[in-house]
């Protein structure tokens, strides 16, 4: 019997190498993240910078919605050619399937990160190097939240019909709260350390991405198995 | 020996009262049966009687509404790891990632049965040489025939030498050649392994099967041994 972090480790595997072959998702999330920026750039932008208590909002929108391009399909695709059964009666802890879609659903955006930030910096005159650990530490639990949340809302989607209109119902809702929090933590990386306890955000972040991850792993066998 | 460790020993299935709905539509009604422990059982039944759902309840992918399942001895829903490690399946569509080739996808679910490298590979190859696709291992799955498709998620199903073998119209959509390979498969391993095959071709199914079990609207309408089948019912 394989362990569930082993198996979760080989689900994302299997995700990430079919993503490489048919590049549907991170193309889609690739060129909406690019006409988002270059949409707002144009009209946000004036004498080479957007201001920057909306820099942090913008690029947090972004990459929020970015999300949805490649968090909707992840069960869904499992879903509509049967192999999800394949997961569901493989006798690993339920958990396991959705920890490694959540690992496959972070790499997919952090794949998209790597290369929009930096545009987004650019393009927006605004700079996240004024506490860079921090910046790089909210990025990474910002966009594990973001996929853990958006992991579960494909799972959840799955029976529905119209699953089109009711992913963004899950997804919006439950994201949202570590939306502000991110878009919070960013403003105050841009605008300057200090002002308010930005550590403690940041905890309430953390906490946030806990209780998603325990309680969605802790539901989704009745995701597997109605 | 107790009469509940017997019926451990020689039932590899057993229900009693099982209910099934979706939504108001109850697709299992009550259902009470035995599978014998080795041989092939058959379940049979036309189409929407039932066969699939409890092929599912079964294989742990469904949740009884009502009533009570083992599975080789064990209750899916509480130790639904216990049942799937003892289980292989294969349905109507192949478990195969299209993007992958076959021996990636063999490879990936070796990983999720916690298979080791060297029974991995002595089985593929003696499993790829008898359904004889052997030769398109590499092969993308999106790039292989149905036929073929078919007889790789059969090698899936069997990877891991499962007790229970559970086959949901497993020769719809196969060739002639295919299905007289699965067909002397299964009767090779007829008394070592448990194997429950679902149809609606009742000829066929009472000529494969040791015993069987017909459902009718999601209600048992006969089971026994093959010899008392009456194909009429």
């Amino acid at each position: 019997m394989t362990s569930g972090l082993s198996a979760a480790l080989a689900i994302a595997k299997k995700d990430i190498l079919t993503q490489f072959r048919k590049r549907f998702e991170v193309f889609s999330m690739f060129l909406f993240a690019l006409i988002a920026v270059l949409a707002f750039s144009f009209a946000v932008v004036t004498g080479g910078a957007v201001p920057q208590e909306i820099g942090s909002a913008l690029l947090w929108v972004i990459i929020f919605f970015t999300g949805m391009f490649g968090f909707a399909p992840i069960f869904l695709s499992e879903s509509e050619t049967g192999t999800l059964r394949g997961l569901a009666t493989a006798p690993i802890p339920a958990w396991s399937v959705y920890l490694g879609k959540v690992i496959y659903g972070f790499f997919l955006m952090a794949l998209v990160e790597i290369f929009l930030v930096p545009i987004i910096m650019v393009l927006f005159g605004f700079s996240l190097l004024n506490d860079a650990p921090l910046a790089l530490a909210t990025l990474l639990v910002g966009t594990l939240d973001l996929a853990a949340v958006g992991s579960m809302a494909s799972a959840l989607t799955m029976p529905s019909e119209s699953k089109a209109t009711v992913f963004p119902l899950v997804y919006f809702p439950t994201a949202t709260s570590a939306l502000m929090l991110l878009i919070e933590i960013t403003k105050i990386i841009v605008l300057g350390p200090g002002l308010v306890p930005v550590l403690l955000i940041f905890e309430i972040l953390l906490a946030h991405l806990i209780a998603m991850l325990t309680l969605s792993a802790s539901v989704f066998h009745f995701a597997l198995s109605p | 020996m107790n009469l509940k460790v017997k019926l451990l020993v020689t039932i590899a299935v057993e229900t009693n009262e099982l209910t099934r709905r979706y939504g108001y539509r109850v697709a299992l009604r009550k259902v009470t049966l035995n599978f014998s422990k080795s041989g092939i059982q058959g379940l049979f039944g036309s189409n929407g009687a039932g066969k699939t759902t409890l092929m599912r309840v079964i294989s742990t992918l469904l949740r009884p509404h009502g009533g009570f399942i083992s599975v080789m001895g064990f209750d899916p829903q509480e130790e639904p790891e216990e049942v799937k490690k003892r289980i292989g399946l294969v349905g109507d569509k192949p478990l195969l990632y299209e993007e992958l080739s076959g021996l990636e996808n063999l490879r990936f679910y070796s990983k999720l049965y916690g298979l080791q490298a060297e029974f991995f590979d002595s089985q593929v190859e003696d499993l790829a040489k008898r359904f004889a696709i052997n030769t398109w291992l590499e092969e993308p799955v999106k790039n292989l025939s149905t036929g073929l498709k078919k007889r790789l998620d059969i090698v899936r199903s069997l990877l891991h030498n499962p007790e229970l073998l559970l086959l949901d119209e497993p020769f719809s959509g196969l060739d002639k050649d295919t299905t007289e390979d699965f067909w002397e498969y299964l009767n090779e391993y007829r008394n070592s392994r448990t194997t429950i095959v679902t149809t609606h071709n009742l000829a066929f199914g009472a000529a494969l099967c040791d015993e069987y079990v017909t459902l009718r609207k999601g209600v048992v309408v006969g089971q026994g041994p093959i010899a008392e089948f009456d194909q009429t019912l």
